[in-house]
Parts: C-alpha cells; sequence; structure tokens
C-alpha cells in the first residue's frame, strides 16, 4: 500500500463544480429561450421563431469556430479547451439581448467580437475584463444598428418609452397610452411584447433567477441590489417630480415597477451582473458594483442619448472592478465600515442622479400621439431595447 | 446572510454513522510503543528516566521545554529501551521513548490528586501545569496556559462540536464517561473564574445532548448549560464557536472577548488528573474513511503504532493501489506518507480516503472561498498576490490570520487547492518576519 501525500484538505464538495454551475445556467437561459420562441412563433408567426433558431445557431457556431481556432493556435486540445471555455453561455446571453429583427451577418460579427476580444485575447475563461456578451452588443448598437432583415414587429415599448415620454410619463392618461403598446401590466410582466428576444420575459426570468441562487449558481446580491437601488432611485425621481397616482396605486409606487419591468434590466440584473468573471469577488465589493451599476443605468435612461443604459452600465463598471477589489482587499471585518461608507456614497450619487432628473425632465401628461410618431419608430426598432 | 458578508460557514456531510453506534475497541499493542517527545516541536528536554528502567503507568519521563514546559508521562509499563527517532504526524521525525510493554500492566499515581473544591485558582493552574494535559482538539496547545491570566473571563465554553467530517472519538469518550466530563467542566469553570460553562453539541447529536443534561441535572449544576449549535464547519474551530455563542469576534484569542475554549477530552483529563491523580495514557481515537474495511472507534495507550492498529481492525481496502493516510479528519489533517506513526497526546482521528482528485480548472472569480471564509479572509485574492509574489499585499491581505480550516478549497468549484495558496502566503510572510528580526 502506498501512502499518498496530499496537502490538505482532503475532501472537496460533491456536485458543485464549474460544469455544473454552466449547465445550471444554460439550462435557465434555455427556458427563457424557450419562453421566446413560444411567444414569437404564437404573435408573429413560425419564421419569427425560425429567425431566433437561426441566428442563435450562427452566434453558436461562429463561438466555437473562433474558440477551435485559437485552440489550434495555442496547441490545445480544441475539444478540451470548448467544453472548458464554456463560449456558449455567451452566445445566448448576446442572442437574447438581440431584436428578433436582426440581420444574421452582424450577430456573427457581433459573437466574433464578444469571443475574440471580449474573451480570448485576455486569455480566455475566467480572465476577461468586460462581459463578453455585454461588448457583442456594444458592437452592434455601435456599428450594426441598421443591420435589419424584413421581420418588423411593432415598436418596442422600451423605444416608445424613452422617445415619447422621456422616461417619464407623468398621468395616469400617459401611463395609460404606454401601456397600450405592451398589453397592459400584465402583458408588461409577462414580457408579451415585441423587444430583445429574452429580455422582456419579466416573471419568467425571476422565476429562473431564483433558481439559480437556490443552486448557488448566481449571487442573489447582484440582482437584488441592483434592482432594489434602481426602486430606490426612481422612487425619488417619482416623488420630486410629483409622478400622478394611476387609480389607486400611487406614482411612487408604480413608477419605480415600470422602470423595472421595462427592458433589459431584469435580463442584465440575473445574467449579466452576475458574471462572476467580471465582477468583484468579494460581497461588500459586489454591494458596491450593483449600486453604482443602477445609478449609471437610470442616468443613462434618464438623460442619455440611448434608450437603455443597463448593457452600458455594466461595461462601465466592469472597468472598475480591479479597482473595487483593490479597495476592498483588507479581512472583511476590518473593512466592513469601508464597505459601508462605499455603498453609502453609491446612494447618495443616486439620490443626485434622481434629484438631476426631475429637476431638467418635465413630465409627460399626455398621451402619445401615434401618428407623429410612426416615422420615428421605423428607426428606432433597430436601436432599442439594448440591455 | 448578510448583505456584506457570506456565510462564513458551510455544511459537510459527516458520515458520522460509520463509527458512531458500533462499540469501541480496546486494543494493546503486542510488544512496544513509542510515546512522541513532542509538546510542540520540543528544542530542550531532561530525561527522567534511562535506558533499561522500568516504568509503570503514569511514570514520569520527560520535563520537555518547547514555548511553554510540558511533562510527559508514560502510558504503559514496561522496559524503557530509549530514544528512537521516528516518523511523526507532525510531518518531521521526532524523537520517541521506546518502551517494551510488561505482559501484565502495572500502574501508579502520576500525582498527588487536589481538592479543587478547596484550593486556589493559582494552586489550580500550576497543578494543571504539572498534569501535562495538552488540548484533545487536535493543536496540542498546553491547557494550563489559557487559564494563566483569567482577569475578564466571564465564560468557558466546551467544544463538544467535532465538526470535522468522520470523526467521533469526542461523542463516544463523552458518552462513556460523562460524569468525568461534568466534573472537568466545573474544575476547568472555576479555574476560569467564569461564571458559565456553555456546553457546544451539534443539533445533530441529540442523543448526546440528552445524556450530558441529564447528567448535570443530576449533579444540580445552574451555572453549566447545553448549547446545541448547526451542524456546520468549523463550528469547532474557536472564532466560529465564539462567534455563534456570544456573538462576538476576537482577533488572536477568545480572551479578547472574555472566553476560554476548551475540547470536551481536555475536560475530561482535567477531571482525572485531578481527583484521580492519572495522566494522558488512553486515547479514543476514530478510524474511519472510505478506504477502511471496518471503520470503528479504539481506545488505545499513547505511543502504539498506527500501523498495529490498522492490523487490529481489519486494514485497508486491498483493491486500492495507494490510499492518503490522514492524520486527523479530512479538513484539517494531514496525510502521513508512513503508517509507522504513532498516536500522540492530541490525536483524536486517523482517516483513511482513497487516492482521488479532480483536476483543477481557471479560477472564474466565483468568490465562494471569500464569502465562506469563518475567518472573513478573502482566499482568493491571497492566493492571487501569491502569484505576483507580492509580499505587501499578502500581509495588507491578512493571510496570518487564515486557520487553515480548508473550506475555501472545500467550496471551490474549480478545483483549485485555496488553502495551499493561502499557506504559500503564509509561509512567505513568515519567512519574511524571520528575516526581519
Amino acid at each position: 500500500m502506498k501512502f499518498a501525500f496530499h496537502v490538505s484538505p482532503n475532501e472537496q464538495q460533491k456536485h458543485a463544480s464549474t460544469q455544473q454551475i454552466m449547465r445550471d445556467l444554460t439550462i435557465a437561459l434555455g427556458v427563457v429561450f424557450l419562453c421566446s420562441l413560444a411567444y414569437y412563433a404564437i404573435s408573429y408567426g413560425v419564421n419569427y421563431a425560425l429567425q431566433e433558431i437561426i441566428l442563435l445557431a450562427a452566434s453558436l457556431v461562429t463561438t466555437f469556430v473562433c474558440e477551435a481556432i485559437f485552440a489550434k493556435v495555442k496547441k490545445i486540445d480544441i475539444k478540451e479547451f470548448i467544453t472548458h471555455s464554456f463560449g456558449w453561455v455567451t452566445a445566448l446571453i448576446l442572442v437574447m439581448m438581440c431584436p428578433v429583427n436582426i440581420s444574421v451577418y452582424a450577430v456573427i460579427i457581433a459573437t466574433v467580437f464578444a469571443i475574440v476580444i471580449g474573451r480570448l485575447v485576455f486569455g480566455g475563461f475566467g480572465n476577461n475584463i468586460y462581459n463578453p456578451a455585454a461588448v457583442g452588443r456594444a458592437v452592434i448598437f455601435a456599428s450594426f444598428s441598421g443591420a435589419v432583415t424584413n421581420l418588423t414587429t411593432s415598436a418596442t415599448p422600451t423605444g416608445v418609452l424613452a422617445s415619447s415620454f422621456r422616461w417619464m410619463p407623468g398621468s395616469a392618461e400617459a401611463l395609460e397610452s404606454f401601456l397600450d403598446t405592451t398589453g397592459g401590466w400584465f402583458g408588461l410582466a409577462m414580457g408579451t411584447y415585441p423587444g430583445a428576444i429574452g429580455e422582456t420575459f419579466s416573471i419568467a426570468i425571476i422565476l429562473v433567477g431564483i433558481f439559480l441562487i437556490v443552486r448557488n449558481v448566481i449571487d442573489w446580491r447582484m440582482p437584488a441590489v441592483y434592482l432594489g437601488t434602481i426602486f430606490i432611485i426612481t422612487f425619488f425621481i417619482a416623488i420630486f417630480s410629483g409622478i400622478q397616482p394611476y387609480g389607486v396605486i400611487p406614482g411612487w409606487l408604480w413608477y419605480p415597477m415600470l422602470h423595472l419591468l421595462t427592458g433589459g434590466v431584469i435580463f442584465g440584473a440575473f445574467f449579466m451582473l452576475t458574471d462572476p468573471v467580471t465582477i468583484p469577488t468579494v460581497p461588500a465589493g459586489r454591494v458596491f458594483f450593483a449600486a453604482c451599476a443602477a445609478v449609471i443605468t437610470v442616468l443613462i435612461r434618464m438623460k442619455g442619448n440611448l434608450p437603455e443604459g443597463c448593457l452600458y452600465s455594466i461595461l462601465i463598471m466592469n472597468t472598475f472592478t480591479p479597482m473595487i477589489e483593490q479597495a476592498l482587499d483588507a479581512p472583511q471585518f476590518e473593512q466592513k465600515k469601508k464597505a459601508i461608507i462605499m455603498s453609502a456614497c453609491a446612494l447618495v450619487l443616486g439620490l443626485g442622479v434622481a434629484f438631476y432628473a426631475s429637476s431638467t425632465i418635465r413630465p409627460v401628461k399626455g398621451a402619445r400621439n401615434v401618428g407623429e410618431e410612426t416615422a420615428m419608430v421605423i428607426t428606432q426598432t433597430e436601436q432599442e431595447d439594448l440591455a | 446572510m448578510s448583505l456584506l458578508l457570506g456565510p462564513m460557514q458551510q455544511h459537510i456531510p459527516g458520515r458520522k454513522s460509520l463509527t458512531d453506534h458500533s462499540d469501541v475497541k480496546v486494543l494493546m499493542p503486542k510488544e512496544r510503543v513509542f510515546i512522541p517527545l513532542f509538546a510542540g516541536p520540543v528544542t530542550k528536554y531532561d530525561l527522567l528516566v534511562s535506558e533499561g528502567d522500568h516504568v509503570d503507568i503514569g511514570t514520569r519521563l520527560a520535563n520537555t521545554k518547547s514555548a511553554f514546559d510540558v511533562p510527559l508521562y508514560s502510558s504503559v509499563s514496561g522496559t524503557f529501551k530509549g530514544l528512537v527517532k521516528k516518523p511523526h504526524s507532525s510531518l518531521k521525525p521526532q524523537l520517541h521513548f521506546e518502551i517494551e510493554l510488561d505482559p501484565v500492566q502495572t500502574s501508579i499515581q502520576a500525582f498527588e490528586p487536589l481538592n479543587w473544591e478547596n484550593a486556589s485558582q493559582e494552586e489550580m493552574v500550576s497543578f494543571m501545569k504539572e498534569t501535562g494535559i495538552i488540548g484533545q482538539g487536535g493543536a496540542g496547545f498546553p491547557t494550563y496556559v489559557k487559564y494563566l491570566k483569567p482577569q475578564g473571563i466571564h465564560t468557558l465554553i466546551i467544544n463538544a462540536v467535532e465538526c470535522e467530517p468522520f470523526i467521533t472519538a469526542d461523542y463516544k469518550v463523552i458518552m462513556d464517561n460523562v460524569e468525568d466530563f461534568i466534573h472537568g467542566c466545573r474544575i476547568l469553570l472555576k479555574m476560569s473564574t467564569g461564571k458559565e460553562c456553555l456546553i457546544a453539541i451539534k443539533k445533530t447529536h441529540p442523543d448526546l445532548i440528552d445524556y450530558v443534561n441529564k447528567e448535570i441535572q443530576k449533579e444540580g449544576l445552574s451555572d453549566i448549560k447545553v448549547v446545541p449549535v448547526p451542524d456546520v464547519y468549523p463550528m469547532g474551530g474557536e472564532r466560529t464557536l465564539v462567534r455563534t455563542l456570544l456573538k462576538k469576534n476576537f482577533k488572536r484569542l477568545p480572551a479578547e472577548v472574555g472566553a476560554i475554549v476548551n475540547n470536551a477530552n481536555t475536560a475530561i483529563l482535567t477531571a482525572r488528573a485531578f481527583e484521580k491523580g492519572e495522566a494522558i495514557s488512553k486515547k479514543y481515537v476514530t478510524f474511519s474513511g472510505e478506504a477502511l474495511n471496518y471503520p470503528t472507534n479504539v481506545l488505545v495507550p499513547v505511543g502504539m503504532s498506527v500501523a498495529e492498529i490498522l492490523e487490529n481492525i481489519g486494514g485497508i481496502k486491498d483493491n486500492l493501489a495507494s490510499c492518503r493516510l490522514i492524520a486527523g479528519g479530512p479538513m484539517m489533517g494531514k496525510a502521513m506518507v508512513s503508517d509507522q506513526i504513532c498516536i500522540d497526546r492530541a490525536m483524536n482521528a486517523i482517516t483513511v480516503l482513497k487516492d482521488e482528485e479532480e483536476p483543477a480548472m481557471t479560477c472564474m472569480r466565483c468568490g465562494r472561498c471569500t464569502a465562506h471564509c469563518p475567518v472573513g479572509l478573502q482566499p482568493v485574492r491571497i492566493a492571487n498576490a501569491v502569484k505576483m509574489n507580492d509580499v505587501a499585499e499578502m500581509e495588507k491581505r491578512g493571510a496570518m490570520q487564515c486557520i487553515e480550516c480548508g473550506l475555501c478549497t472545500y467550496v471551490c468549484p474549480s478545483k483549485i487547492q485555496v488553502t495551499e495558496n493561502v499557506r504559500k502566503a503564509k509561509r512567505t510572510l513568515a519567512m519574511k518576519n524571520r528575516r526581519g528580526n
């Protein structure tokens, strides 16, 4: 009998591995993708669902080709590299952030950027600085916003909310006319309205997100703090701007809910902000990261040129990840006070944004004028729902 | 779970049922024992016996000097054959007393018992020093040292948690010696000058909790209480235990928050020393793990060789080419490269596991090590500093506070040996400090 030497501990958790985490994540994303397939097939026809599948297939194939070439160049076993690189998760997220009418070549180019520039040049899985799917989507937004097919959908609510209401429908009448585009609150929550392929299904995303939290795949702090902070900031915007109640629901309640349910923040909170590679490792740092991302999201929504802010808020905060880690590097008990002060600062910044937004934007009180907008919507559809 | 901190602990399947309900096997070595001349790395020692001398159970063999003075007593009766160097559980070869056993064992009183109810605190501590009792939790720290400065101590915590998987020796020893156990608690409580003694036992051992509670009631004690604690690791670590029981954190020693923590078996040994004048001679040791044919608890004299015990209890599974022989539990115990090591006074388990390891993958920075670290360190960041060989960062990130509980490696989904990386940082810092002096 040989007595092998091994450093302690000699026991490691069973059934908890990177593969298991990625498998759960893939399943979760798959469920949301299926929701999307079902919605587009039922509401717009099978060719829309087919287009989604083609987009996903194109992205996946591009991912595998890029990784295979990289592995070949680096002289690593191709199969092992691809299975340990988990590029398909990036591809899935990227496709789900795109509108259904985007052209296939735009998705292919975005995937190349996401995989090669977003991940491989940094050294592959685990070493990238920016969320790779967000990098890919940003490329589409910057360079290929006109690359669309002839599949058309009606105007997307995020675009309408941004262009017609400046994210500030101030009265029950304005809200009512906005909700017409989503099928009411119920439609807004269920995600049965046009938008990015996988971003709109708020309730489904929250449910699979809870599954991922229970399975310890994602950190509950990220969605909780991010969405919580957005709620708090928009709550104060509603108070400062005097948003009117909608029936019995006071303005300070429905207005934050509108922010949370419209656009890609819920998708971003559960699937992009939680990418462990590009966020700080320490819980306190994650709280600060998520709070700051929320502030930037609201700022871009209210004051930026873009209809949506989630994607860029994540990319901007990714830049600060090394800095946050550097700042919160000491043993956690010793730096608890510092962490609390940092998070409080983020919150104060958020209140500043709320004050700035509400003092410079006048709420839109009237219903939107559909005729005036049609021309605008056509140019808008390809740009919107950027998460 | 708080917003800014992770859970700082983790449930680990205990697999205690392998050994906790089977009978303890009482074993005696056939020919000889090797009693380690070890109480921490010993720097100086006075031998009190010479080669060829006859010794009894309880004969004082030596006074050792390491950081503290600890006397050594014989665990068997027989003939002292001399000092030999042998492999030891500290991973370095140590001197051992080789004693050839008498066919019939005889014992003497190691020292005069002390009537502790009338003795003063100082008398008790100096008596404790003479007993040579060292902490039975695994680290083997001399027990009397904790009682040298009793100012401000309000709570004595008796640690009967046994959070390491597989080990049931403490459970067994309390079940068999509950009266000594409670007496030991009373003695230690008096010596600590504290007001209250809390006995921490895992919720998953309700039979033990009941049993101890009955004994407390029988003696009508109001200052000793059993506190059930959750089945998580490292519940038996001083920091986690004090945090759970007293809701306080300390930096270096529990005395900072008014507590002394001692192991359950230490209490039993204390009672025997004070009331019967006995030194440590026999030990309950758990032999468990998936690579053993018949996991069981054994009661053996200090110094019996592990190889001989393994032979007696049915050995290691034949179909294995190699295995890991761990002195202690799987989390904190160290893997031995020889079965010629002997049972030492602070050893409470031998765990034999299959030699399997999953390949490590790239760290994906999931942060589980940081969230689970019971000290609140950031193992992944310390490992990064090690990779960069940045000594200043290792220090800033608090590597020296690591208690090497192994939880970061345990929870790592990428199967990285995180604890070993932190250990490297500790070694680097220790080297730097030595050079600095």
